[in-house]
């Protein structure tokens, strides 16, 4: 009982730290999703004072949605796409930059810095290069170029570049990271066994790293999941809805077409839909890693 | 400038959206108060040495006298004429001047997010003493949230013409104060028109012809920034109502729309719209859907563009980036919607509208304000400063040499507002439009499955 005591007086010190963190996260994330799922229910304006509650009617109509549906499918599109794209760059990019390059810092810091701009920034810089930039490089070279923010079957590619272009920053970092943990040792015995270069990483750097790639691919998905600056900047959704994913529909739906109560029930779909991936990423990775 | 204030708001609406929590507004509450309270002593302590300046030299300054008793006062006014700023800021500055006791915080917001921002923070609890509202649907929206001061009765109305105070009433009483107007018609080069020998079009199959020919001679008949909603919305928001209640004749076509009665299948202008926006597009500059409203007014300015449909905003801009376009080169012609010359009057659109927030806690100063705006000082000071008209009476309507094209439709009255068509329906349906359109316009819809889309999203989600 005086061991529990103690061991309670000793841990408390460590409660005392989370509390911060602890009540930032609760007035900022779990305060609004109760309020939110109550708002769910209602037919909210957005504006009113006052709302009606209307029962499950706003997940009813969500399910028959089909513009729902349409955004889920151009989120799942784009998340999937940067999951796997920025994490196959920074990989290669990691193993390159873990080598004896010369400048391999410089280059570190360069392809890192996209990282420490802002997405409202990025956004812009890369509006002005499709549109103007890109444009007039290539009319030198006589190619005549639209930019493809602005045409359907383009958007997404365009907007995926740009994220790639941002995002491979960090993963290559945890990378680079994971990469140095590997004892030098283990490479060099499979060489000395006869594998190829490409043998020795296929079989012991990769291996090794998994813990790295589940934590690129959980952060990469779910943060690609969640998008929504640099798609409200560059195309607002548009054109035709080519863009639209799902924080963006929830936007329109709440603000342009005054219905913020079905607006937040979507945003509880979502929730729901995040909550899902995100556990069975995780056992399906965590199982792998143990396998290996 | 005009992208970092682009970018700015966009941050505040970030921001505002990640504030939506109880807890978070009760912060920036309790900032705003403690703010407004140190200002409030500080500025009180100012006054305390102005009255005793006054009682020495009371006989000087008799305005500042009479506002020497009044608490000195900050009030928020928030409006969505980004675009003109410095303009608008100029305003203020004069009527501070003539008002000491109150300051204003001017708050501008880009239009596209205005109303998501108002809408946050009204619902958020925060208090914003004068607003921007545009007559209408949007404004019913507030006065029915209760956030809207009634303005019925105050003697700053009475500058303004009883029938525009009656087109801008919220179910009878004013909610609003007029307070900006201005024609939306096409401008054009003139010295591409006279290269080209062209007329300026009386039809919408002319200014086709017109543009046909500026193609060929190698420029850009259209400039079109229809990436931002807001420049393809404000087009076919009035081509559309233009068409429907004017060349197929069904005046309450909106107004039936918001109870169900009618549909977009059974009105013939919905197609004629569709026809004339592939037209435009086609003749539109390359990258259409991905330039914006800034892109195009660099095209204009540059002087390669033959017309362009827009509302008087952007001569400010021009005027900057090319003086000589702007005094000599640019004219103004109604747009023509419909091949009947007769049908095709001047489009006359009241935009910005004056409110006092309901919460206020300064609705004295806010009355004040709204009175300076209502006198003809202040609508002088709106004309020039904001290149655009203010219904208020007598106030100068001098804002640009290209105007002076339209002053025989002012003269003949030959005037009208499509917007009065549509004043009775909430229903977003541009925004839907717009998806559709943008799809047919690479060929992914046919006009035909335009219009059921539009129909099909009108039943789904007004019931």
């Amino acid at each position: 009982m005086s061991n529990l005591k103690r061991s309670i007086r000793s841990e408390m010190w460590y409660v005392l730290f989370i509390l911060p963190g602890l009540c930032l996260f609760v007035f900022a994330v779990v305060v609004p999703l109760v309020i939110g799922a109550k708002y769910s229910f209602t037919n909210w304006d957005g504006v009113a004072p006052t709302a009606k509650y209307i029962g499950w009617d706003n997940y009813t109509q969500a399910l028959s949605d089909s513009d729902l549906w349409a955004a889920l499918r151009n989120t799942f599109k784009y998340a999937i796409l940067v999951t796997v794209l920025v994490n196959l760059v920074s990989l290669l990019l990691a193993v390159l930059l873990d080598s004896y390059l010369k400048f391999r810092k410089v280059f570190r810091t360069v392809f890192f810095m996209p990282v420490a701009i802002s997405t409202v920034l990025a956004a812009y810089i890369w509006s002005y290069n499709y549109s103007n930039g890109l444009p007039k490089l290539l009319s030198y070279f006589g190619v005549d170029m639209t930019s493809p923010l602005g045409n359907p079957d383009h958007a997404m590619m365009a907007l995926i570049v740009i994220s790639i272009w941002q995002g491979v920053g960090s993963p290559m970092i945890i990378y680079i990271a994971g990469l140095q943990g590997i004892p030098g040792e283990l490479t060099e015995s499979a060489r000395i066994d006869g594998a190829g270069a490409f043998g020795a990483f296929r079989h012991i750097t990769l291996p090794l790293l998994a813990p790295s790639v589940t934590i690129n691919l959980l952060l990469v998905l779910t943060g690609s999941l969640k998008v929504f600056d640099l798609v409200f900047l560059t195309t607002g959704g548009g054109p035709a809805f080519s863009t639209q994913v799902i924080s963006t529909f929830i936007y329109n739906v709440s603000f342009n077409s005054a219905k913020a109560g079905y607006g937040t029930a979507l945003s509880m779909l979502f929730f729901l839909i995040l909550v899902i991936v995100t556990i069975v990423q995780l056992a399906i990775f965590r199982r792998r890693e143990v396998d290996l | 400038m005009k992208k970092s204030l682009i970018g700015l708001s966009a941050v505040i609406a970030m921001l505002s959206l990640s504030a939506c929590g109880n807890s978070g507004n009760d912060a920036s509450n309790a900032a705003n108060s403690s703010s407004n309270s140190s200002s409030n002593t500080s500025a009180s302590s100012e006054s305390n040495a102005n009255t005793s300046s006054n009682t020495t030299t009371n006989n000087t300054t008799s305005t500042n006298a009479s506002n020497g008793d009044a608490e000195p006062v900050t009030i928020s006014f928030m409006h969505f004429k980004s675009d003109v700023t410095d303009g608008i800021q100029k305003i203020v500055d004069q009527f501070e001047a003539e008002n000491p006791n109150i300051k204003v915080d001017v708050q501008p917001v880009k239009y596209d997010d205005y109303y998501t921002i108002l809408k946050t923070k009204l619902a958020g609890g925060d208090v914003v003493d004068v607003f921007t509202l545009n007559a209408g649907s949007q404004a019913k929206l507030f006065v029915d949230g209760g956030y809207v001061e009634d303005l019925t009765g105050q003697e700053f109305l009475s500058s303004f013409d009883t029938d525009v105070l009656t087109s801008q009433a919220t179910d009878g009483k004013n909610y609003i104060m007029p307070l900006n107007a201005g024609p939306i018609a096409v401008f054009y080069n003139k010295n591409i028109f006279k290269e080209l020998n062209l007329e300026v079009p009386r039809t919408f199959d002319a200014m086709i012809e017109d543009a046909k020919k500026i193609k060929e001679a190698g420029k850009t008949p259209f400039a079109l920034g229809w990436k931002d909603a807001w420049t393809l919305g404000m087009w076919i928001g009035r081509d559309l109502p233009s068409n429907t209640a004017l060349v197929a004749n069904q005046p309450d076509f909106f107004d039936k729309l918001e109870t169900g009665g009618s549909k977009f299948a059974d009105n013939p202008a919905v197609k004629t719209t569709l026809d004339h926006a592939q037209q435009i597009f086609d003749l539109g500059n390359k990258d259409q859907l991905g330039l914006g409203y800034n892109d195009i007014v660099d095209l204009f300015a540059k002087g390669d563009v033959g017309m362009m449909y827009m509302g008087t905003w952007p001569l400010a801009d021009i005027q900057k980036k090319n003086p000589d376009l702007y005094n000599t080169g640019i004219g103004y012609f109604p747009y023509p919607f419909s091949n009947d010359e007769t049908l095709n009057k001047l489009e006359f659109n009241p935009d910005a509208s004056l409110a006092v927030g309901s919460k206020s806690q300064h609705k004295e100063a806010a009355m004040k304000f709204l009175a300076f705006m209502a006198s003809k000082e202040g609508g002088d000071a709106w004309v020039k400063n904001t290149n655009t008209l203010s219904y208020v009476k007598g106030a100068t309507t001098d804002i640009a040499p290209a105007l002076n094209d339209l002053k025989p439709y002012f003269d003949n009255g030959q005037l009208y507002n499509s917007q009065a068509y549509m004043s009775k329906t909430t229903i977003d349906w541009t925004t839907q439009l717009i998806q559709s359109l943008q799809k047919m316009f690479f060929k992914k819809d046919t006009p035909d499955q335009v219009v059921t889309a539009l129909d099909d999203w009108v039943s789904k989600n007004h019931k």
